[in-house]
C-alpha cells in the first residue's frame, strides 16, 4: 500500500527534496554537539542517588585525582549565576530546576556535580567517582496512590449545568489512565558553551527556539540579549523537549565560565529520561450523555496529571473536549499531583493528546451503546460551523470531510458493526477511528532577505527547523511570493542573531513564519521598485503586484515599464546587496474567527488471541491543515506523528518504583517506541483547502493533529476486534490478554 | 569484596585530607597512599592506533576506553556518525566495518586497526551521491536527519544482504535503526527504490 498524497498541486514530481537534504544525507549537517571551539573540554553530570532530601556533603576527592579532570562544579563550588542568587530570584527566574544553586534534592537523577575534563572518557569516568552524603527525606513518586488525595478544581468555563443531563437516555462513564511518556528525540540534548569575551556568550544548543535560550541565559547572567548568540542550525528532533531551557545549557555555561574554556555537555541517554521533561502520567474520568438518536447532551471531563515538587505543570487535557463537539452542558475539572520527579513538559499534542484518548474512547463506547456507526455519531455531533467554546465561527474546519474521506479510504463499510466478529485463525481483526483537533495558532515572527547582484536571495530567520521542513516551506512561500526560482533561494535558520522568531512548537511554526516571509517578500519587491525608479521613471508608483522578477532582472507584468537587468539595477544605485527585514503577526482576524487544524484517524488491526500481540495493518490519517505548502514534508510529519501515536497506544511507558524512588526505564531497550516493523506504511491525505485568515500562505499547523486521536483509534479498533475496552495506556499484550 | 572496597575507599578519603595537611610524610605512608589511589582511581591508558576510515589512514593516540563512535566524532571530527544512545539500542551510530554494518558505539577503537571503516562521509563517490543517499532525498526518508546517516548505512547493508523482498522484510531488517520522527514510510520507499 503506497501513501496517498492528494495535495499534489505543489511539487508533484519534486525530486530535489528539502533544502537541507544534501547536508543530512551526507553527514555534513552539524548538530549542536558537533562544533569545534578553541580549547574545548568536556562536561559530564554526576547525579543524585536519592529522590528527596538535602545534600549534606559532596566528596570530589577521588574524582579530582582522576586523569584529565580540570574542575568540578557543585552547589558549593561554582560561579554564582546572578539570576539564581537567592531563593526569591530562583522563584522569579521561572527557570525550573536551579541546578547547583540549591542543596535540595527534588528527584533521583538530579545533577549534583558537573565534572569538567580534557576528554569525554575522562569526564565520564570521573563522574563515577563522585559520592555524596544526603539527608534523605521520604519521597513519593507513586501517582496512582497519590492522585485521589488531590482535590479537583474547576478548569475552564462551565457550560449549561451538570444536573440538566443526569437523566440522559444513554450514558457512559469510565476512567482512563496513561503512563509517563518520554520524548526521546534521537539527538540527546547537548550544549557547547563558549564565553568569547567578558560577558559575551556563544552557545550551540539543542533547542526548538534560539531566541528563548538567548533571552533565558541573558536574564540569568544579567547581560544584554545581544551579548548572547545561540545557534541551533540542525536540531535532532524535539517533540516539545526543546521548548524549555534545561540544566545542561545552564551547567555548560557555568562550566565554561569556571574553567575559562569552552565546555561541551551532552546528556547521556539515561539522563534524557530525567532532565528534559516528559508527558506526565494522568488519570481521567469522562461521563458522556446522549439521547436515543445520538445527540450529545452533556459531557463531564475530569483529570489529574503528575508534576514535580519544584514547579507546577498542568497538562490542560480538558481543552480537547471543548473543541470538537457541540455539547450544551459541559463541565471540566483538573488538578496536578506533585511527586519527587523532574518537571514534565509539553510533548507532541500536549494535553489534547491525552484528553483526546479519554474523550474519543468514550464516544466510541457510546456508539456501541447506541448501536450506531461511530462515524455517523461523530458526524452528527461535530461542530462544523463554530467553535463550541467561544461561539466564534471557525475560519475553516473540514473535520467532517476528513472523516468521510478517511472512512472511504480504509473501506469502513467492511467494518464489523459488533465487536469480536472478524477472525482469521488465532487473530481477531478490528477497525477503529477517532478524531483530533488542535487550535491553529500564529505568533509574531520576523524574517530578512538579502538579494545579491546576480538576483539570488538569502532568506533568514532565527526560527529553527526541527525536522518539520520549515526551511523548505519558507523557500516555497518565497518562491511563490517573488517568482524567484527555487534554486536561487537559499535559507538560513536557527541563529539568534538573525531576525527573531518564536520557538517552533504548538504547531505554530510555519503559520507564524510564512506571514513574515510574505511580508519580507513584499518589502523586497517595494525596494526593487524604488531602486528601479532611479533607473527608469516608468517604475514610479508601481504596484508591487505588477513587478515581475526573473532570473536576470525585473520587469512589469503589465508591460508598462521596461525590463531592467540586475546588473544595471545594482550598478545604477551603487549597491552590492539589497537587504530588507519585516515582521508579521496575527491581527483582527483572531477576534472574528476561531482557528483549528483537525484530523481523522482510521486503523485496521489484528490481535493475536493467544499472545495478546497487536499488529497494526493499516493506518489512514486525513488531515485539514489548510493549504499544504510542502506536501512531502507534511505527509512525512503526519505519518511520523501516527508512528508516535502507535507508540503511545501500544508500547510507550515510564513506570515508577516508589520503594526506591526510581524510574524504571532509562534507556531505549527499557523504553520502547515504535520501530520500523511496528508501523505499517501510514496512509496520509490532506483536504488542502487554504485558510487565508490564518496567514498569507493559507497553511495551518500540523505538528500536533497527526498524533491527537491515534491512540484512541487504535484502542477503539482493539475493542472492535476483541470486545475488550482497554482504558490504560499503553495497551501492552498482558493487558490485552487479561482485559 | 564490596565491603572491603568500601572500607578502603573510606579510609583513603579520610587519610587523604589528613595527609594534605601534614608537611612531612613518612615514605611508607606516601607509598600506601599512592597504592590506594591507584586502586581506587584507574589511571588513563592510551595507545597509538592506526585506523583506516573511508580509505584514509589516521594515526591517533587514543584512550583505551574510546569507542569507535567517539573516536570518529571527537578525535577525527567525522561527526556524520551519530550518538543516539551509546548503548547499541538505536542504530544511529551504524558504520560499515569491512563492508558489514556495525554499531560503532559498541566497538572499541582499539578493535578496528587492520580493518576498513566506512562512514556516511565516505559513502558518496566524491560529489556523486550513493544511490541510497539520492533515494533518501527523493523519498524524503527523514525529518530531523539525526538518525539518517545510521539509517542510510543500514539501508545500504540491507540491500547488500538481500533483505528487500517485501515491505515486511525491509521493515524487519531496518528495525535496529530507530527514528523518533517516524519517517519510516520514506525509509522503506527509498530502500525499495534502490533494491529495484
Amino acid at each position: 500500500m503506497q501513501p496517498f498524497f492528494e495535495a499534489t498541486d505543489y511539487f508533484p514530481a519534486d525530486t530535489d527534496g528539502r533544502v537541507e537534504a544534501m547536508a543530512k544525507v551526507t553527514g555534513k549537517a552539524k548538530y549542536s554537539a558537533e562544533y569545534q571551539a578553541p580549547g574545548l573540554c568536556y562536561g559530564f553530570f554526576a547525579t543524585s542517588t536519592v529522590a528527596a532530601g538535602k545534600i549534606v556533603s559532596i566528596d570530589t576527592t577521588l574524582a579530582k585525582q582522576a586523569d584529565g579532570v580540570i574542575d568540578i562544579i557543585t552547589h558549593e563550588h561554582k560561579p554564582l549565576v546572578p539570576g539564581l542568587a537567592d531563593e526569591t530570584k530562583i522563584r522569579e527566574s521561572r527557570f525550573g530546576l536551579p541546578v547547583f544553586h540549591t542543596d535540595k534534592i527534588y528527584f533521583k537523577g538530579q545533577p549534583i556535580a558537573l565534572i569538567i575534563a580534557e576528554t569525554l572518557e575522562e569526564a565520564t569516568y570521573a563522574a563515577s567517582l563522585i559520592t555524596a552524603i544526603y539527608h534523605a527525606e521520604t519521597h513519593n513518586i507513586d501517582f496512582e496512590l497519590s492522585h485521589p488525595k488531590v482535590a479537583l478544581k474547576p478548569d475552564g468555563k462551565e457550560r449549561g449545568s451538570l444536573q440538566a443531563w443526569q437523566q440522559a437516555p444513554r450514558m457512559v462513564e469510565a476512567e482512563y489512565t496513561i503512563r509517563n511518556e518520554v520524548h526521546n528525540p534521537m539527538e540527546m540534548h547537548a550544549t557547547i558553551a563558549h564565553w568569547t569575551a567578558d560577558n559575551k556568550l556563544k552557545l550551540y544548543d539543542k533547542t526548538q527556539g534560539v531566541n528563548n535560550v538567548q533571552r533565558t541565559m541573558a536574564r540569568l547572567f544579567g547581560i544584554p540579549n545581544d551579548n548572547v548568540e545561540v545557534m541551533s542550525e540542525f536540531v535532532g528532533g524535539g517533540f516539545g523537549s526543546g521548548l524549555r531551557v534545561w540544566s545542561n545549557t545552564l551547567a555548560a555555561t557555568m562550566g565554561a565560565m569556571q574553567v575559562k574554556r569552552p565546555v561541551k555537555l551532552m546528556l547521556s541517554r539515561p539522563q534524557m529520561f530525567m532532565l528534559t521533561g516528559y508527558r506526565p502520567q494522568c488519570w481521567q474520568r469522562v461521563k458522556l450523555g446522549a439521547d436515543e438518536n445520538g445527540k450529545l447532551l452533556g459531557l463531564y471531563h475530569q483529570g489529574r496529571n503528575s508534576t514535580s515538587m519544584y514547579e507546577n505543570f498542568s497538562e490542560g487535557f480538558t481543552r480537547e473536549c471543548r473543541l470538537i463537539y457541540t455539547v450544551e452542558n459541559l463541565k471540566t475539572e483538573s488538578a496536578t499531583v506533585p511527586l519527587n520527579l523532574s518537571t514534565p513538559t509539553w510533548m507532541r499534542g500536549p494535553g489534547d493528546c491525552s484528553g483526546d484518548f479519554a474523550i474519543e474512547s468514550t464516544v466510541d463506547e457510546l456508539s456501541y451503546l447506541l448501536k450506531m456507526d461511530p462515524v455517523e455519531l461523530r458526524l452528527k455531533n461535530i461542530s462544523n460551523e463554530k467553535d463550541p467554546e467561544t461561539g466564534k465561527p471557525w475560519s475553516t474546519n473540514y473535520l467532517s470531510e476528513c472523516i468521510s474521506r478517511g472512512a472511504e479510504r480504509i473501506e469502513w463499510k467492511n467494518r464489523p458493526t459488533g465487536s469480536g466478529q472478524l477472525t482469521d485463525g488465532d487473530w481477531k481483526i478490528g477497525y477503529g477511528m477517532a478524531v483530533g483537533m488542535w487550535g491553529a495558532g500564529r505568533q509574531n515572527a520576523s524574517a530578512g532577505i538579502k538579494m545579491q547582484k546576480d538576483g539570488s536571495i538569502l532568506v533568514q530567520t532565527a526560527m529553527t527547523d526541527i525536522g518539520t521542513g520549515t526551511g523548505t516551506g519558507i523557500q516555497n512561500v518565497a518562491h511563490d511570493s517573488t517568482g524567484i526560482p527555487k534554486n536561487r533561494i537559499k535559507i538560513e535558520l536557527g541563529n539568534s542573531s538573525l531576525p527573531p522568531a518564536p520557538s517552533q512548537g504548538g504547531s505554530t511554526g510555519l503559520s507564524s513564519i510564512t506571514g513574515a516571509i510574505a511580508a519580507v517578500c513584499n518589502a523586497l519587491k517595494q525596494k526593487l521598485v524604488d531602486y528601479a525608479t532611479v533607473v527608469d521613471n516608468a517604475y514610479k508608483g508601481m504596484n508591487i503586484a505588477d513587478l515581475l522578477i526573473s532570473e536576470t532582472g525585473i520587469s512589469a507584468r503589465s508591460g508598462n515599464a521596461p525590463s531592467i537587468s540586475f546588473t544595471v539595477l545594482f550598478d545604477t544605485n551603487h549597491i552590492d546587496t539589497i537587504a530588507v527585514e519585516a515582521s508579521a503577526g496575527p491581527g483582527d482576524e483572531r477576534q472574528k474567527f476561531s482557528f483549528c487544524s483537525s484530523a481523522a484517524h482510521f486503523c485496521k488491526l489484528r490481535v493475536h488471541t493467544k499472545t495478546g500481540k497487536v499488529k497494526i495493518e493499516r493506518m489512514v490519517c486525513t488531515v485539514d491543515a489548510g493549504k499544504v505548502v510542502n506536501s512531502k514534508a507534511a505527509a512525512n510529519q503526519i505519518s511520523g506523528a501516527a508512528v508516535g501515536g502507535i507508540g503511545m497506544a501500544l508500547m510507550e511507558e515510564q513506570n515508577a518504583d516508589n520503594a526506591l524512588g526510581s524510574l524504571l526505564a532509562n534507556d531505549l531497550a527499557g523504553y520502547h517506541f515504535a520501530v520500523n516493523a511496528d508501523a505499517p506504511i501510514i496512509e496520509v491525505a490532506f483536504i488542502n483547502k487554504p485558510d487565508f485568515n490564518s496567514n498569507p500562505s493559507g497553511a495551518k499547523g500540523i505538528g500536533e493533529v497527526g498524533i491527537i486521536g491515534c491512540a484512541a483509534a487504535i484502542a477503539n479498533a482493539i475493542y472492535n476486534a476483541t470486545g475488550k475496552r482497554l482504558r490504560d495506556l499503553p495497551i501492552t499484550p498482558d493487558k490485552v490478554l487479561m482485559g | 569484596m564490596k565491603k572491603a572496597h568500601t572500607h578502603s575507599r573510606r579510609l583513603f578519603l579520610q587519610t587523604s585530607s589528613m595527609l594534605a595537611s601534614l608537611a612531612f610524610i613518612p615514605r611508607s605512608v606516601k607509598a600506601f597512599y599512592l597504592e590506594t589511589r591507584n586502586f581506587l582511581v584507574a589511571s588513563k591508558k592510551t595507545g597509538s592506533l592506526a585506523v583506516s576510515v573511508n580509505k584514509k589512514l589516521y594515526t591517533v593516540e587514543a584512550d583505551t576506553r574510546t569507542t569507535l563512535l567517539d573516536l570518529l566524532r571527537e578525535n577525527l571530527q567525522l561527526t556524520g556518525t551519530k550518538k543516539g544512545c551509546d548503548h547499541g539500542q538505536c542504530g544511529a551510530c551504524t558504520v560499515h566495518i569491512d563492508g558489514k554494518r556495525v554499531l560503532s558505539c559498541l566497538t572499541l577503537a582499539a578493535m578496528v586497526p587492520g580493518k576498513e571503516v566506512t562512514t556516511i562521509e565516505g559513502l558518496s563517490d566524491g560529489e556523486h551521491l550513493h544511490p541510497m543517499q539520492q533515494a533518501f532525498i527523493e523519498c524524503d526518508g527523514f525529518q530531523c536527519g539525526y538518525c539518517t546517516p545510521g539509517q542510510i548505512m543500514s539501508a545500504v547493508a540491507c540491500v547488500q544482504e538481500g533483505h528487500t523482498h517485501s515491505v515486511t522484510e525491509i521493515k524487519e531488517f531496518m528495525s535496529g535503526n530507530l527514528c523518533r520522527c517516524g519517517a519510516y514510510n520514506g525509509i522503506v520507499e527509498a530502500i525499495q527504490k534502490v533494491a529495484s
